[in-house]
């Protein structure tokens, strides 16, 4: 029934991202052929596709059909995984024409089908520059149906499919960005092409997709609503009560935190998440592990950019916690890729983190910690230029991919090409900053050594004269001093506070050194371990359950969702 | 004192920027004039507590970068000196992040660098110098900024008293570009006391009194649920 729904909402879009047409490109692919002949191409094409391929395309679409939500989860997130792995490594998925003859022409399908057929594409081939403008039509596609239907849509899909559809929309728009930015690369009609489509992945398109899934399930409003106690169903309306819009919206949040950080915009990323409380371990963004991490890596990145290394430092540590505990939960899981890789880039950002503004972290991080970045984190200490340079490395390796929200100048190619990249200009401005700070552990590890000391001494040691000196002091003094979250989801908000285990101060040229020390840690200590004994316990009994069972079904490994109840 | 952070609301913000940095509208680039409108006002005001609002110039700073178009250099000039005199660290650099190398390269936009360099390096004398140093055309860079000098004293000021316990008045006069007499002043001002050889005592705060603690555990109720569920079971 909706099919036809479907056609007549396809180009009616009120969002601005209209992608209709492009100028340059046929309409259609096949131009020429007429429809006779390109069904019976199309009939051919559906032959060659493989049997159990063909059989998983039947499955997919009578599940998307009953929105039977489970099935769905298992489709998408095992089968379709372990079928590119075993037919298309090195190819792309059957051509969406060939499947519309499998399953009736059902739009809304194709649309969903293209999504997962581009995406594809994008992880294993190169995608050409057409690919990547059929793929944001595909996108204005389905986001145009979700938003401007009269009601909300009959469709429901697995959370971890959601979130994916949103990420990926981001990351082919941030590919889109580089790749548009590299004129050298393209060719001359490639740069035609760029030039007469320049509302394709337009950063303002890709906003307005976004703002509009979080307005058309009121998402902020529900979270406020949860936040204060109010009504959440009444706050949700029409379309946010149904999960798809809720969960769409609420990844949109989580999605704008990205395109935020990508644009420099570190402060509106973090007033993005007000209404999300990262305390709750409950949270919705629990619900999907690459999610969960990817709130996280970006809050922990805008706040090293802000200069607020603690609040970055508890960031990462936090959910390199989380990883680290439940790693056998997402092992299998088709996100443990993504999860991994962003947690590989968590490690290095929190060695920078931990190494400007030297802190505690968790004793198992800590371990990590200094078997894969000890020696950087070393010679990050030692400071001067080496120091840099390193700092430069891990942050070229851990950074999210910036961008520049504009198309460049495709009149003066050459100055376009010489243009700095986004990349280059944000490790800039960091650096200025993380040099300053540099001070602070070069400093400190001759500080410890002492109670008091005149400057002279202190002068000597470094081989500096005092004037330079007495302004290092000042620097190292003004830098320990960062503003540090305290509670609430308001994660810009919080109090100047010291951010260091040594302080001093000056009595005219005699330091005066003053260290805190941490106290013995009993209660943590108790709890940890009476934790980790009822888990021994519970494991047991489980296996002895299993046992008596027969070989009871190991449900252990369940969905990764899971995962986050082991949190605490 | 007023908020302890740039990221809250100043009491001087009327609702119409407040609305406008809250919602979509942040986008609209009709709205660059009242956001241009606004930075004037706060440049206008010379009190330090109230006449910096880096949310609002934030939100300014994205308009250009969205729509390069309707860049003013002018505007990014004033933006970068409201916060080089802010009393948060951070908000130089945050603006930083927002611009691009080209604008960077700007003559004023490049001197404001340098400035900030010798601020953050806390090498007072070398801003002072290059500031009203060798030729008069040099103020320019923070024309139209209301209470210029006094903000950055006050800044500077914070600095060394966060960092002293006692110092020498000559000392501070370098660091603010004041004469001794001028010091002496401040420091009756203050109310700091002063002694025969010329030594100022600072009062002492929880920054500049360096005394050593020892932290100790504090453990939170949610530490607590998996312990007292399984409690609970049994």
């Amino acid at each position: 029934m909706y099919q036809d729904n479907y056609e007549d909402e396809e180009f009616a879009g009120n969002i601005d991202v209209v992608a209709g047409t492009y100028a340059n490109i046929d309409d259609t692919e096949d131009g020429g052929m007429d429809d006779e002949e390109m069904l019976l191409q199309a009939q051919a094409g559906a032959q060659s596709i493989p049997e159990p391929v063909r059989k998983f395309l039947g499955h997919l679409h009578r599940n998307v059909l009953s929105s039977n939500v489970n099935d769905l989860a298992y489709n998408y997130e095992t089968q379709f995984t372990r079928l590119s792995e075993k037919f298309f490594a090195k190819s792309a998925w059957p051509d969406p024409h060939y499947v519309a003859a499998l399953v009736g022409d059902d739009g809304l399908f194709l649309t969903l089908y293209r999504e997962l057929y581009y995406r594809h594409i994008y992880s294993r081939l190169h995608p050409s520059l057409e690919t990547r403008f059929r793929s944001f039509e595909n996108y204005c596609d389905l986001f145009n149906y979700i938003l401007n239907s009269d009601g909300p849509i009959e469709l429901e899909l697995p959370n971890q499919w959601l979130w994916d559809i949103v990420d990926e929309f981001i990351y082919q728009f941030q590919s889109f960005c580089t790749h548009r930015m590299r004129v050298g690369k393209r060719t001359a009609e490639e740069i035609e092409l760029l030039r007469d489509n320049q509302q394709v992945w337009s950063t303002y398109g890709v906003l307005n997709v976004l703002y509009s899934l979080i307005q058309k399930s009121n998402i902020s409003q529900q979270l406020a609503a949860g936040q204060q106690g109010g009504d959440v169903v009444e706050a949700a309306g029409g379309f946010g009560a149904r999960p798809l819009y809720k969960m769409l919206g609420y990844f949109s949040i989580v999605g704008l935190v990205r395109v935020h950080c990508m644009l420099g915009d570190y402060t509106l990323a973090l007033q993005t998440l007000e209404n999300i409380d990262l305390g709750n371990s409950r949270g919705l963004f629990t619900r999907v592990t690459a999610c969960h991490v990817t709130v996280y890596y970006y809050v922990g990145f805008a706040y090293m950019m802000m200069g607020r290394y603690a609040d970055a430092t508890q960031a990462f540590a936090h959910i390199l916690t989380f990883v680290m505990r439940t790693r056998h939960y997402h092992q299998r899981s088709h996100q443990f890729d993504t999860v991994n890789k962003k947690a590989e880039q968590m490690y290095a950002l929190l060695a920078v983190a931990v190494s400007l503004s030297p802190t505690r972290v968790d004793e198992l991080i800590h371990g990590h910690l200094r078997e894969k970045y000890g020696d950087q984190q070393h010679r990050i200490q030692r400071g001067g230029e080496e120091a840099v340079e390193v700092l430069s490395d891990l942050f070229l390796y851990s950074c999210p991919k910036f961008i520049v929200p504009n198309p460049p100048n495709y009149d003066d190619l050459e100055a376009a090409a010489a243009a700095m990249e986004p990349q280059a200009f944000q490790l800039q401005v960091f650096l200025r900053e993380a040099r300053l700070q540099l001070v602070v552990p070069m400093l400190r590890s001759f500080l410890k050594l002492y109670t008091t000391m005149s400057l002279d001494q202190l002068a000597a040691v470094l081989e500096i004269d005092r004037a330079e000196l007495r302004n290092q002091l000042m620097v190292y003094k003004q830098r320990c001093r960062q503003v540090r979250w305290t509670s609430g989801p308001d994660l810009l908000n919080g109090e100047p506070a010291l951010a260091t285990d040594l302080d001093f101060a000056l009595q005219e040229d005699m330091i005066i050194i003053a260290e805190s020390r941490v106290g013995r840690r009993y209660a943590d200590w108790f709890i940890r371990n009476a934790n980790k004994m009822q888990d021994l316990i519970a494991n047991l009994e489980t296996l002895q359950k299993s046992a008596a069972t027969g070989a009871g079904s190991a449900k252990a490994e369940g969905a990764p969702a899971d995962a986050s109840t082991v949190e605490a | 004192m007023a908020s302890t952070t740039s990221f809250a609301r100043p009491s001087t913000r009327p609702d119409e920027i407040h609305s406008l940095l809250t919602g979509v509208e942040r986008y609209n680039p009709q709205k660059i004039g009242l956001l241009e409108a606004y930075l004037a006002h706060q440049c206008a005001n010379p009190d330090p507590a109230t006449n910096h609002d880096l949310m609002a110039n934030l939100a300014l700073l994205k308009m250009y970068q969205f729509n390069p178009a309707m860049l003013d250099l002018d505007v990014v000039r004033r933006v970068l000196v409201k916060a080089l005199i802010s009393s948060s660290q951070g908000d130089f650099n945050l603006c930083l992040y927002l611009l691009s190398d080209d604008i960077c390269k700007d003559a004023s936009v490049a001197k404001l660098l340098v400035l900030r360099d010798y601020l953050e390096k806390a090498e007072f004398d070398k801003f002072w110098s290059e500031m009203y140093g060798d030729d008069d055309d040099e103020e320019s860079v923070v024309d139209g900024i209301a209470g210029f000098d006094s903000g950055l004293r006050r800044l500077i000021l914070a600095e060394v008293t966060s960092t002293y316990q006692t110092i020498q008045a000559k000392l501070v006069g370098t660091m603010v570009n004041l004469d001794e007499e001028a010091v002496l002043r401040l420091a009756k001002e203050h109310g700091w006391s002063v002694d025969a050889a010329g030594v100022i005592s600072l009062p002492l705060r929880a920054e500049n009194e360096a005394k050593a603690t020892v932290i100790s555990e504090s453990v939170k109720f949610e530490h607590l649920t998996k312990l007292l569920s399984a409690a609970n079971d049994m």
